[in-house]
């Protein structure tokens, strides 16, 4: 066995031998023989609990091939090797939100409940208060041994972790490397670029000649002027940042030098608005962005009309590759640069924080929390780390020179399935959860060098403006989310507007005056609190 | 109400010579027990849901919170009617709440009764069937499917656009312009339920005595006299009532098929009370709020009712109550 396995499962099996000593899963007693005695016990040792429910939305990748998340082989062999029988409930892909809300306004909480608390409306400290969720940093402690260590050996993830009542809400989902974190970007369709002898464009300007050239040129053959020269989806924007962040703003709050500020009302956003604005009248911009939504994006993009888009690198530039390569052998569609305002410029890209609030809670009425904490806390051990990040050794993946390797099946799978598709099968690999991303998993899981290189293009960005995730006192996020709600209906209408020529720029004023009435700057106040809070936190 | 100084007298009299409502009401249950238990489930459904959930408006005058419960949360008084009446959106949600079903009122509510005349007119019964079975089919279609159908008909490259270029004019952005929006929910709504709608006005058309349209007939009524004098009078009392039905949900515009088509850019002329409380109560999680607005909805709604009742019962000879 190499030494860096054996590193890994000498502590595990002495966990399992602990387990075996409760009675509860006779076939981890034999395994546990085998293993050394444990050094750090634990006060009051507590078996894995019998069942458990667990409400959590179901993710695209899962939706994909599978039903529940009960099929997927990382909670198969979760139970197999800790006895627990989860009965997981999943709200419909789309309406989670709705959902997650009805069933905290219903009181019936399942025993975990795995969602972005952060942003839920009040806050996470407030569902403690208000007796939804437990506090769990007592029961980390005490229950959770593998959590412990990773906190104690990385002091900024526990600072992160925290609110700033000192509560620790979620088992965490949780990506250190800046490599996991960046998965969103532009991406232009190369070979019509080639078609029309065009450079990859770096700057504004440079994009809108390429656009028009796209428009004009008819790189997809067909002899009619059909093509979407950039398929503009706000709500793409709002979280990548393409062409806004050229600007040096983002489409919400940002901090510029440790103050908070909201783009929108930016005379920047001016600025970007009426480029917009033009390429829209141009036609350069989708005539239809306003009611996009992802089932019209595919269509358009998978029926060879568009040139270019922002996208995620998994479900985006690699499931589009996959789709449409046997139809369009030519096709290559690339990451590229975020469009600069100047050349040589940067742009506010997209990053996400190594933790931006999901995880795992769990419900104050659950019965057995001690037991509910060590069964969450198997996915931060070596093994469960395995199991979470790849899956089932020997299925889907190997090991290689000591390395966790995916197999064929998963990378380049029989029934064409995409990547993020095929690893759901085994793993959480592909999506959020409790459990911490492994780096390895993340190079392997972009296998096509093409989306390596797109990840590594956006990553040549201006992350230093991006927030990190706040957390707001209950009464803060109260009085925010009541004036937030007019300003993001106002935003959302008036930016169609402004864009489609609905109403003219000139009244840009006018808007931010709106804004500002509806109280943005007590919000940016709240929000500018709560960023000097985590900078103090220690 | 008319008659209010007889009516003393004449239960006087009744109480003597008739057993008390209680005992005849009982002996009607026994005679016609089946007829009742029929009816128990729509009692039931009654009950439950439409009388049970009352108990859960006290929410809108309490800051309520899931964990403290109906009782335990406390008292604000009209602090978010206050709220709603003072917010941005206040003005133009009312507008167009009112506006919505005001055009539906006075565009899909009479199509229906100008179908029901124009198919009484149709003589050949196999086209009477088929137009009558192409316009209510929509009706069963749920509305999430129409909605979706819409869409794709309205889109920028859809079927009506491409009808629209193909005669030479411009494409219209249907679905992102605000000045359309009422447009098209009043159409497709008329589409979707003129076919149903008529259903009942042709039962009313087929009750009418048809020796009234022999006598109109034997005066020297032609066709569209007959059809003024008798059939339109003959169905009054049917619209006037449907009419009153209708006032009653004046307020009440389809809440699911706004969701369904409207986007940020029509919010203008889309945006309805009954979606401003979906997303405030459900997406944002703000329960009291959105309850209080919804509130409110239901005592114009109310309002609206007893007055339409009341304006008919004046002018005319039909009421509900």
């Amino acid at each position: 066995m190499k030494k860096w396995i054996s590193s890994l499962v000498i502590p595990a099996m002495a966990a399992a031998a602990l387990t075996g000593c409760s009675g509860k899963t006779p076939g981890e007693t034999a395994k546990g023989q085998e293993g050394q005695s444990s050094p750090s016990a634990a006060p009051k040792e507590v078996a894995y609990p019998a069942k458990l429910s667990y409400w959590v939305a179901m993710n695209a990748n899962v939706a994909a091939t599978m039903k529940s998340f009960n099929e997927m082989g990382v909670y198969q062999e979760l139970q197999k090797r800790t006895g627990t029988v989860v009965d997981f409930q999943h709200p419909p892909v789309g309406q989670h939100n709705d959902q997650f809300n009805l069933l905290l306004a219903s009181g019936q909480l399942p025993d975990v409940i795995e969602h972005t608390w952060a942003a839920v409306s009040k806050g996470p400290d407030n569902a403690i208060k208000e007796k939804k969720i437990l506090r769990l940093n007592e029961l980390i402690d005490a229950h959770a041994p593998n959590l412990s260590k990773i906190l104690k050996d990385d002091p900024e993830l526990k600072k992160q972790i925290m609110t700033d009542e000192g509560n620790i809400y979620v088992f965490p989902y949780f990506s250190k490397e800046e490599f996991q974190r960046v998965y969103n970007g532009p991406a232009i369709r190369k070979d019509w670029l080639d078609k029309l002898k065009l450079p990859v464009p770096q700057t504004i300007d440079e994009w809108e000649k390429t656009l028009t050239a796209i428009r004009d040129g008819d790189p997809n053959g067909n002899g009619k002027k059909d093509e979407v020269p950039l398929l503009l989806d706000l709500k793409v924007m709002d979280f990548g940042h393409a062409f806004i962040g050229a600007y040096g703003i983002t489409s919400g709050f940002y901090q510029d030098q440790g103050k908070v500020k909201f783009g929108p009302i930016q005379p920047e956003f001016k600025e970007f608005l009426t480029v917009m604005n033009r390429w829209y009248k141009e036609g350069l911009i989708d005539k239809d962005f306003a009611t996009m939504d992802q089932k019209l994006k595919d269509a358009k993009m998978t029926g060879n009309l568009v040139g270019a888009m922002a996208m995620n690198v998994g479900a985006g530039l690699g499931s589009y590759t996959s789709l449409m390569k046997p139809k369009y052998p030519d096709f290559n569609l690339v990451g590229v640069p975020y469009p600069a305002l100047k050349q040589g410029g940067m742009s506010v890209g997209q990053m996400n924080a190594p933790f931006i609030g999901t995880g795992a809670a769990i419900s104050a009425n659950a019965k057995n929390p001690e037991q509910i904490v060590k069964w969450l806390d198997y996915a931060y051990g070596p093994e469960g780390h395995l199991l979470f990040n790849y899956g089932i050794e020997g299925q889907s993946y190997t090991m290689v020179n000591g390395k966790p390797t995916l197999t064929k099946e998963i990378t380049t799978s029989p029934t064409n399935l995409p990547v993020s598709q095929a690893i759901a099968k085994y793993s959480h690999g592909s999506f959020s959860g409790p459990y911490v991303v492994d780096k390895g998993l993340t190079e392997q899981f972009s296998p096509e060098p093409f989306q390596k290189q797109a990840i590594e293009t956006w990553m040549k960005a201006d992350h230093a403006k991006l927030l990190p995730s706040l957390t707001l006192t209950s009464q803060e996020s109260s009085e925010m989310s009541s004036s937030m709600n007019d300003i993001k209906t106002y935003y959302s209408e008036m930016v169609n507007k402004f864009i489609m020529g609905m109403e003219p720029i000139d009244s840009f004023d006018k808007y931010v005056g709106t804004i500002q009435k509806m109280g943005i700057d007590k919000v940016i106040q709240t929000q500018q609190k709560a960023l000097e809070r985590l900078n103090k936190r220690s | 109400m008319s008659a209010s100084t007889s009516v003393p007298r004449e239960r006087v009299a009744r109480r003597y010579r008739q057993p008390s409502y209680a005992r005849r009401l009982w002996r009607d249950i026994r005679i016609n027990r089946h007829v009742y238990i029929m009816l128990l489930p729509v009692v039931a459904y009654y009950l439950i849901f439409h009388y049970g959930p009352i108990y859960g408006v006290q929410i809108a005058f309490k800051a309520f919170s899931p964990t403290r419960g109906f009782l335990g949360s406390p008292w604000v008084g009209f602090d978010y009617f206050k709220d709603f009446f003072n917010s941005y959106y206040f003005g133009r949600l009312l507008k167009n709440t009112l506006l919505l079903s005001l055009y539906e009122l006075l565009f899909a509510f009479p199509a229906a009764v100008v179908l029901a005349l124009l198919l009484n007119e149709v003589r050949r019964s196999s086209f009477k069937r088929l137009v009558q079975t192409v316009t209510y089919l929509p009706h069963f279609i749920s509305i999430v499917i129409i909605s979706g159908m819409l869409i794709d008909f309205l889109s920028r490259d859809g079927l009506v656009n491409q009808l629209l270029t193909w005669t030479g004019r411009e494409p219209a952005a249907f679905l992102s312009d605000p000045a359309w929006f009422r447009t098209v929910y009043i159409a497709s709504g008329i589409w979707q339920n003129v076919g149903w709608g008529s259903i009942i006005y042709l039962a009313a058309i087929s009750a009418i005595d048809p020796t009234l349209y022999e006598a109109a007939k034997v005066d020297g009524a032609g066709r569209f006299r007959q059809v003024l004098n008798v059939t339109i009078p003959g169905i009054l009392p049917t619209v006037i009532i449907m009419l009153i039905l209708q006032i009653g949900s004046f307020m009440a515009v389809g809440t699911d098929k706004i969701l369904l088509l409207y986007n940020s850019s029509t919010y203008e002329t889309a945006d309805v009370i009954g979606t401003y409380v979906y997303r405030r109560g459900i997406l944002d999680s703000d329960f009291s709020y959105s309850a209080a607005v919804g509130l409110f909805n239901s005592v114009i709604n109310f309002a609206l009712l007893i007055l339409a009742n009341r304006l008919s019962r004046r002018y005319t000879e039909t009421k509900l109550w």
